[in-house]
């Protein structure tokens, strides 16, 4: 009897899942998509009611034939099933909210990451008496559970111990990882295995984009193809000593104004002054806005351009007059733009004591 | 026309003796000025060695010169990195001490009895001179007037973005590193313009002795290949970039292998790899260009192009699969987080801690190289318009620097070279241009005027400045920019640079200068009082330092090889008593030094470096230090009464805070870096006890407790010897109850 019983259960639970198949046929054609969503887990949770009324079923194989690879998609009532005691399995739940009008890119950014290492373990080689589930739930399904849980932010990854069996815990409670920023999914599997009892563990495994590397393949042939056709026509413009330059300079002057600092610090492109009005400049010597890094990039070119034109162009113009006129413009130009830029400086380093006269 | 006396000076065969003569009265002035304005912490303070690392580098020459050279190769430094030693001969780059030997030894010789100390505070500036000569050499190469390597030597010798590096007492590897660097690449440029062996090899010695110096020499075996393939993708292959390719690759390879701390890195580290790469595509070009010449028919050119592209295509793959299976080692994390930026935080905290590691903000450019950023770009430009291969180079080395400088602050150094020889070339261009008094263009040594090559602002034939108005006033305005340069650099290393950091100086409100000597008081003490085999634990900014200064045995230094020891010392810091006291007891620790700011308003304190001991502890021990409880819930770093437990129970907080409020009256302690105040209790410290607190509190250090001699544990010893036992009791155990009453 006891031999018989999970191979009677894993054939009823395949007529389920193709029930719900056709449940999901049935409904696609009959109503709105919104429904579906509603009604589908409310079917799965008759059945688990069902079933859980008979001791003998193993809560952790249904499930696992539910969800086959992926994560379950879970609602209030079939969360409340899964976490419910005693359970001899490990449970790892995701709390998120994967709807546009929650605004939570972490949320959206990480389910592919997840729906990954769900993939990785339930494919892996595993000890057979470690029982791992995954499951997702989403807010718009489980407002209940995150009331309950008093949770403000999303997305929460719960990892609950097993009850009853080999590794059970005394302390049932759940572990819980907090997000605090983008996040890989190594480090999250890393984190779920070290609170999983020693021993092998599937690793994970990204599948290889085949589509990736055939389109980057064709894209690539495709560009040195049409570089070959088009090569009289692009090689003067490759060959172009003033494009060279002005992408040098821009570089240069992208990277001597701090846009790296923007870059990895994320700082804020500009900030209110608290009197209805914008600070263009941020406070202290090692710090800078967006803005800020542009203006200072414009001062430079300026700057750099009056050097330039008092180097090359001038010397080049025939005529006296106009000559003298150029010379004066650019002058002035250069003087009233490092006064400025001292000044700017000034802002940054309080103590600073060199000006230069219009600023 | 009568000649003047100044005519017979200038002009002819005497006149080139006079200009000979004036160059080296000039270069040797700049290398006078650049060695005078190092020396202001010398002059303020003392003649002592600065920092943190230069301490390990004078402990290490000290040893190289009391043993010689062969017990230094082979050192193994039992004091250091308790109780793992570190086999520091093997993992230093020893170019440095070994210069400071020879100088002594030399010295020695001469009969001429120095200190090594004097020595290695001085290194720095006198390498300085030989840099400001060294960028002479290499922007003489790069321009046709004479003037410009005089102003780049000028330039480089009092720009505050190398004196930030090389201020006497500043005893580290980039104080001669950035003279080679720029000597190298003087060579370099030389055997590219000529194609020759010897240049080649010479470029290779230096190369050698970089690698001996400094870790920054993978500057250069990346810039040098990058400089050969695009002037191969630019169609300029020569037998000169051949020979001087070749011999500078073959040899310098050997020549760096033979340090043992790079050993086979050469051959097997991603870093060096595109000089293989660069190394192996020149041979296939040579060979293509050879064979050119024998084939007929367009088909079989054709045919024979084909196989080279395939040929490196192939190649390139190759390195691709070692890299991927492991055989050539991925690039060195310090290196591969310039170009990931965001790698280095999440996986190497410990170099993403560091202060010269973060990126660079706006004001620091301006701060250390004044009027020279903005000349920077348009010299830049102005390589454009010859664009020989030697431009080339400045322009690849330009991007390449501006961009690693923007990502870390430390490496402004390799940036100021290249925008001392940018600025240079186009401030004398301009002086050239307005400095000749008769009219008429300046006569340039360059011969082919292709204009339609050339740089549209190039085009139109150049005729020179006519009016004597428009000569004076850019002459006026540009020798105001110098003076204000001059007085940038020196206000800013006068200010910024000059200070030792272990003797800090501030102003009394009287305007007096308050001398600060708290570290070399507490490392004495710690020399005086205690025991020559007494372990010290800190924080591992500090460890050399100790090594140095205290000569006692430290568990974590400056070098930061082992991320796990360091990760211990965070634990213990930053845990409980109870957690932190068997860490301690393992680890034989006799004493903890902390270093606390909050009196004086030091800011550099460890209470402010805590967080990154935290967050490298939780590295390793994500379950038992978690950074989040450091931060109260609305999410801010507190130490005052809303801090959390978890930080008033740190160790680190308690060796801190305690006794702090005795200085106050009570409920009045403040704390003068976070500007809080402070619990008006003062926190109990059950394990250690305090053994010194330096005159104005900035380190402090403690002694670990034995094990109670009645086998209790120590709060409970602690709360006994301050009559608490009761309280204690009444919660723990009814029968002892019974008996104190």
């Amino acid at each position: 009897m006891m031999l018989l019983q999970p191979l009677f259960y894993s054939v009823t639970f395949q007529c389920i899942e193709s029930l719900q198949w056709a449940f999901k046929r049935l409904l696609y054609g009959l109503s709105t998509k919104m429904k579906l969503f509603t009604l589908i887990p409310s079917v799965l949770y008759l059945f688990s009611v069902a079933f859980a009324a008979s001791p003998n079923v193993d809560k952790f194989e249904r499930y696992q034939s539910i969800s086959r690879l992926a994560p379950l998609q879970l609602d209030d009532s079939s969360y409340d099933d899964l976490i419910a005691k005693p359970r001899d399995y490990y449970a790892a739940v995701i709390l998120t909210a994967m709807e546009a009008r929650f605004g939570c890119a972490l949320c959206r950014d990480f389910q592919p990451e997840f729906d990954l290492i769900a993939r990785s373990w339930n494919k892996g080689n595993k000890p057979d008496d470690l029982k791992l589930l995954f499951g997702t739930l989403d807010f718009t399904n489980g407002k209940n559970t995150f009331q309950k849980l008093m949770l403000q932010t999303a997305p929460v990854l719960l990892v609950f111990p097993p009850t009853v069996g080999p590794y059970a815990k005394v302390d049932d409670s759940p572990l819980r990882f907090d997000f605090s920023g983008p996040i890989s999914a190594d480090q999250v599997y890393a984190w779920i295995n070290r609170h999983l009892p020693d021993g092998p563990k599937p690793p994970l495994v990204r599948p290889i984009n085949y589509m990736r590397i055939i389109s980057g393949v064709t894209i690539l042939m495709g560009a040195v193809t049409l570089f070959t056709v088009l090569s009289p026509y692009v090689l003067p413009i490759v060959r172009n000593r003033n494009l060279w330059a002005a992408f040098s300079l821009i570089a240069i002057l992208l990277f001597t104004s701090g846009h790296m600092f923007n870059h990895i610090r994320k700082v804020p492109y500009v900030v209110g002054d608290g009197k209805g009005g914008i600070s263009y400049f941020a406070g202290g010597f090692s710090n800078q806005f967006g803005m800020e890094t542009q203006v200072i990039a414009a001062i430079y070119a300026v700057l750099s351009f009056s050097a330039i034109a008092l180097a090359m162009k001038v010397p080049r113009i025939a005529d006296n007059k106009s000559q003298q006129v150029a010379v004066v413009i650019w002058g002035v130009v250069l003087l009233g733009t490092y006064s400025f830029l001292l000044s700017v400086f000034r802002v940054k380093n309080g103590g600073y004591p060199f000006f230069l006269p219009p600023f | 026309m009568a000649e003047s006396p100044v005519d017979v000076l200038l002009k002819g065969s005497s006149g080139q003796s006079t200009r000979g003569l004036l160059k080296v009265i000039i270069l040797v002035t700049i290398a006078a000025a650049a060695v005078s304005s190092r020396l202001f912490s010398v002059i303020r303070f003392e003649s002592i060695i600065h920092e943190f690392d230069p301490w390990f580098n004078f402990r290490a020459t000290k040893y190289l010169v009391q043993n010689g050279f062969y017990d230094f190769w082979d050192w193994f430094d039992d004091r250091t990195w308790h109780p793992l030693g570190r086999v520091t001969g093997g993992t230093l780059y020893p170019g440095l001490m070994v210069t400071s030997g020879v100088i002594y030894h030399i010295l020695r010789f001469l009969t001429i009895p120095v200190d090594i100390r004097n020595i290695c505070v001085l290194l720095a500036p006198g390498f300085s001179g030989l840099t400001a000569l060294a960028m002479y050499l290499l922007t003489n190469e790069m321009s046709s007037s004479p003037s410009a390597g005089l102003l780049a030597a000028a330039f480089m010798g009092i720009t505050p973005g190398y004196i930030s590096r090389s201020v006497a007492g500043s005893y580290d590897n980039e104080a001669i590193a950035i003279f080679l660097l720029v000597f190298t690449f003087f060579l370099w440029i030389k055997a590219v313009k000529i194609g020759s062996i010897m240049w080649g090899a010479l470029t290779a010695l230096f190369y050698g002795y970089m690698v001996s110096a400094w870790g920054g020499y993978v500057f250069i075996t990346n810039l040098i290949p990058l400089h050969i393939f695009v002037l191969l993708c630019m169609g300029r292959y020569s037998s000169r970039l051949y020979i001087s390719y070749t011999t500078w690759y073959a040899l310098g390879t050997l020549a760096s292998m033979q340090i043992p701390f790079v050993g086979f890195l050469p051959i097997r580290n991603s870093d060096h790899m595109s000089a293989l790469g660069v190394f192996g595509l020149l041979q296939l070009v040579a060979f293509a260009d050879f064979v050119r010449g024998f084939i007929p028919g367009k088909q079989f050119q054709r045919l024979l192009t084909a196989s080279i592209i395939l040929t490196a295509g192939l190649a390139f793959v190759g390195l691709v699969v070692l890299t991927m299976s492991g055989v050539i080692a991925p690039w060195s994390g310090r290196f591969y987080s310039l170009w990931d930026t965001g790698y280095a935080k999440i996986h190497i905290p410990i170099i993403a801690s560091v202060s010269e590691h973060q990126p660079t903000a706006w004001p620091s450019f301006f701060f250390d190289l004044n009027f020279l950023i903005w000349l920077f770009p348009a010299g830049v430009y102005m390589c454009f318009r010859d664009l020989k291969d030697e431009h080339v180079f400045v322009i690849i080395y330009s991007v390449l620097a501006s961009y690693f400088a923007g990502v870390m602050v430390r490496l402004m150094l390799t940036l100021t070279p290249i925008v001392c020889v940018a600025a240079a070339l186009v401030l004398s261009y301009i002086l050239d241009t307005y400095l000749k008094i008769s009219s008429g263009p300046v006569t340039r040594g360059r011969s082919n005027e292709d204009a339609s090559e050339g740089l549209r602002s190039a085009r139109t034939p150049e005729v020179g400045i006519t009016s004597y108005f428009s000569k004076a006033a850019t002459t006026s305005s540009i020798i105001v920019y110098l003076l204000l340069f001059v007085a940038h650099c020196t206000w800013v290393t006068s200010n910024a640079y000059s200070s030792p950091s272990v003797v800090l100086a501030s102003r009394m409100p009287d305007g007096s200068q308050f001398i600060i000597d708290d570290y070399r008081e507490a490392y004495y003490w710690l020399r005086q009082n205690t025991p020559a085999n007494a372990k010290i634990m800190s924080w591992w900014d500090y460890g050399y330092q100790i090594g140095g200064m205290a000569d006692r045995p430290t568990l974590v230094d400056n070098n930061t090889w082992n991320n796990t020891h360091i990760a211990t010392v965070g634990k213990a810091m930053s845990s409980r008593e109870e957690v932190s006291y068997p860490i301690l007891r393992q680890h034989d620790v006799d004493y903890v030094l902390v270093v606390f700011g909050g009196l004086l308003g030091y800011s550099g304190d460890d209470i402010n470096k805590f967080l990154w001991m935290v967050r490298i502890a939780e590295g390793i021990w994500p379950d038992e230090v978690k950074e989040r409880d450091f931060f109260t819930a609305r999410g801010e770093y507190r130490v005052d009464d809303q801090a959390t437990p978890t930080m008033r129970n740190s160790l680190m907080y308690k060796m801190s805070y305690h006794n702090y409020n005795k200085l106050f009256p009570t409920g009045q302690a403040t704390d003068r870096v976070r500007g809080t105040k402070l619990p008006a209790e003062s926190p109990q410290l059950s394990t250690l006890e305090e053994a010194f607190t330096s005159e104005n509190w900035i380190i402090r250090i403690y002694k670990v407790k034995d094990l109670d001699n009645f086998g209790r544990d120590h709060s409970n010893a602690v709360a006994f010897d301050k009559g608490n036992k009761r309280k204690k009791a009444t919660k723990k155990k009814g029968a002892r109850l019974l008996r104190s009453e």
